[in-house]
């Protein structure tokens, strides 16, 4: 038997009105919990994006000037690796940091290079992070080598660490969040089946289905999942944009802690999504529950 | 319509409801279920609603055995039995109309059949007047007319009514024994479980005894109890034809009265039984 739309909508309505106190209280915990999930993914976004280009605990890298010759490139490679300060080089070329480019520095700016602009590299990791001045120092102004980066390790290690930290005090907030979530939700429509039992008898007793019954509640839990997600996506959105992590990264602002954690919209938007999905679930779980429980049919 | 084979009921605790019960019911019957509380009048309703499941034995209600039914068909079998109680659970917040209304539309009735049918069902209850009033602004008659109007308004093959008068005065309880009889003449099987002497003894209608959970008496046109046989049999039965005598106030469904045979020529034939006659001659019967 098909239960209408229009039906199910006005009985949910009906019922969130009826008990708005308690849809208020579960909407904010919702929003508040999604909120800590949403700023936790957020982060963690960010400093996957800032420290891509110094992953697997590479803390130099050599760029060779384009115009030397293979003979100076292995020279130059040679060089690195009889260095006792470093503990492994890979050699990368001017496709892979054509590539990586791509993904590490701002659309506009790329689209205005070609891969012959790029110099083939090497990816050093050295012994001892804290010696990436010292080997600067020794390679800078040899032939053939255009210019010698050094990541900003302790920056980097201590944001890491901050994030590392602040991420999963985050989520543990939030799954607790989540959780009392689920039991607001689940008290909500479990008072709203206790308002409405007189109705549930009568319907069981005439011979309304099980899902004609259940489906207003179902739905109930859903809109407070929805509403508590929305309410976080806001915070998310408000968070991208009042930081500035849509900011364009450039070369001139590349040292900028922000704008190395700075992302594209798509990657905020799998964010909310997942936000909203997260809020969907919580608010289904618990008004399932609650009609498992409190709702004899 | 219905039939006991052997039904045992024992509710937790080794409470025995119902023992080796074996009850036969055709097809519009109407049948008092009369004992003293706790005799099993209650459960034997309740295990017809499919509210409970018996124990030991087989119940077959309207061409089906019920205790093989799986649970999410039970709600098409309430479909065919209405239900009336002693305290009438109407919903307070809901007009009559509303009340009679909710029964179709919570089982997806479309707008014009409820439209339809309530009207024509309060009529045959003779309500049409009240059918804007809350529940509370009747009386207990009334209200338990709605209750007869909900349970019938979906024209079921069965009627079940748990002490349906338990609250009322004689002459209210008259009043409703009339109708459920008026119902019963449009080939609806009516079961009553009641305790109400007087009335089992106007109507003379089959009488089925339990008496802890035991079947001690099946007697077409029957009396309440002993006593009653006595005392009927002494004054010579002055009000066995009663009912059928009394004179019918409402009109519910003259012939020609737009009672939607097309809706219950669809309940009949999804039961393998009856045609369009069939229903015909039931509607010109009601309040004839």
């Amino acid at each position: 038997m098909p239960v209408s739309a229009g039906y199910v909508a006005r009985e949910a309505t009906t019922n969130l009105w009826r008990n708005r106190l308690m849809t208020v209280a579960a909407v904010l915990t919702v929003a508040v919990s999604l909120a800590l999930v949403g700023s936790a993914l957020l982060l963690k976004q960010g400093a996957t994006n800032a420290t891509s280009q110094w992953q697997n605990g590479v803390n130099v890298r050599v760029w060779v000037d384009p115009n030397a010759s293979p003979a100076q490139f292995t020279a130059i490679g040679t060089q690195l690796g009889q260095n006792p300060l470093v503990k492994s080089c890979i050699p990368r070329s001017q496709a892979y940091d054509y590539n990586e480019a791509k993904r590490t520095v701002a659309a506009d700016e790329f689209n205005a290079t070609t891969q012959a602009d790029y110099p083939s590299s090497y990816a050093c990791v050295l012994t001892n992070p804290s010696d990436a001045t010292a080997v600067v120092q020794q390679f800078t102004g040899k032939p053939g080598i255009f210019g010698i980066p050094s990541s900003p390790t302790a920056q980097i290690r201590t944001m890491q660490s901050v994030i590392h930290i602040l991420q999963w005090v985050f989520l543990s907030v939030a799954v607790v969040l989540l959780l009392s979530a689920s039991v607001l939700i689940l008290n909500t429509i479990r008072m709203a089946i206790f308002a409405r039992r007189r109705e549930v008898s009568v319907m069981k007793l005439v011979g309304a289905t099980n899902w004609f019954i259940r489906l207003p509640f179902m739905v109930e839990g859903l809109v407070q999942g929805l509403l508590g997600s929305a309410v976080a996506v806001l915070v998310v959105l408000s968070l991208y944009w009042g930081i500035g992590l849509n900011t364009t990264k450039t070369v001139t602002n590349q040292s900028s802690l922000i704008a190395q954690m700075s992302m594209g919209a798509w990657e905020v938007a799998a964010t909310c999504i997942l936000v909203a999905f997260v809020g969907i679930v919580v608010g289904v779980a618990g008004s399932a529950l609650a009609v498992r429980r409190f709702l004899d049919v | 319509m219905i039939t006991f084979q052997n039904v045992t009921k024992t509710y937790k605790g080794s409470t025995v409801a119902l023992r080796d019960c074996s009850i036969e019911i055709d097809k519009g019957e109407f049948v008092f279920l009369v004992g003293p509380s706790g005799s099993g009048k209650t459960t034997f309703i309740r295990l017809l609603l499919r509210e409970e499941m018996p124990t030991s034995g087989r119940i077959w209600e309207a061409g089906k055995e019920i205790g093989h039914l799986s649970k999410w068909r039970v709600p098409y079998l309430r479909r065919n039995i209405g239900c009336v109680f002693q305290d009438f659970r109407l919903l307070p917040n809901r007009t009559v109309f509303e009340n009679v209304a909710f029964a179709l539309e919570v089982i997806g009735r479309p707008k014009h059949v409820i439209a339809s049918q309530v009207p024509q069902v309060l009529d045959l209850v003779g309500l049409t007047k009240k059918s804007g009033n809350l529940p509370g602004e009747l009386s207990g008659g009334e209200q338990q007319r709605v209750a007869v109007a909900r349970a019938f308004v979906n024209r079921p093959l069965i009627l079940l009514a748990d002490e349906p008068t338990g609250n009322l005065d004689p002459t209210t309880s008259l009043g409703i024994m009339r109708l459920l009889d008026r119902i019963n003449r449009t080939g609806t099987t009516v079961v009553v479980a009641t305790h109400d002497a007087g009335m089992v003894d106007q109507m003379r209608r089959r009488v089925v005894e339990l008496d802890h959970g035991t079947k001690v008496r099946d007697q077409a046109r029957g009396v309440y109890g002993l006593d009653s046989a006595v005392a009927a049999a002494g004054a010579g039965s002055p009000t066995g034809t009663m009912v059928e005598a009394a004179p019918a106030p409402v009109s519910a469904a003259r012939a020609g009265g737009g009672v939607p045979t097309s809706r219950m020529a669809r309940t009949r034939n999804g039961n393998g039984n009856g045609n369009r006659n069939g229903n015909r001659n039931r509607n010109r019967n009601v309040g004839s």
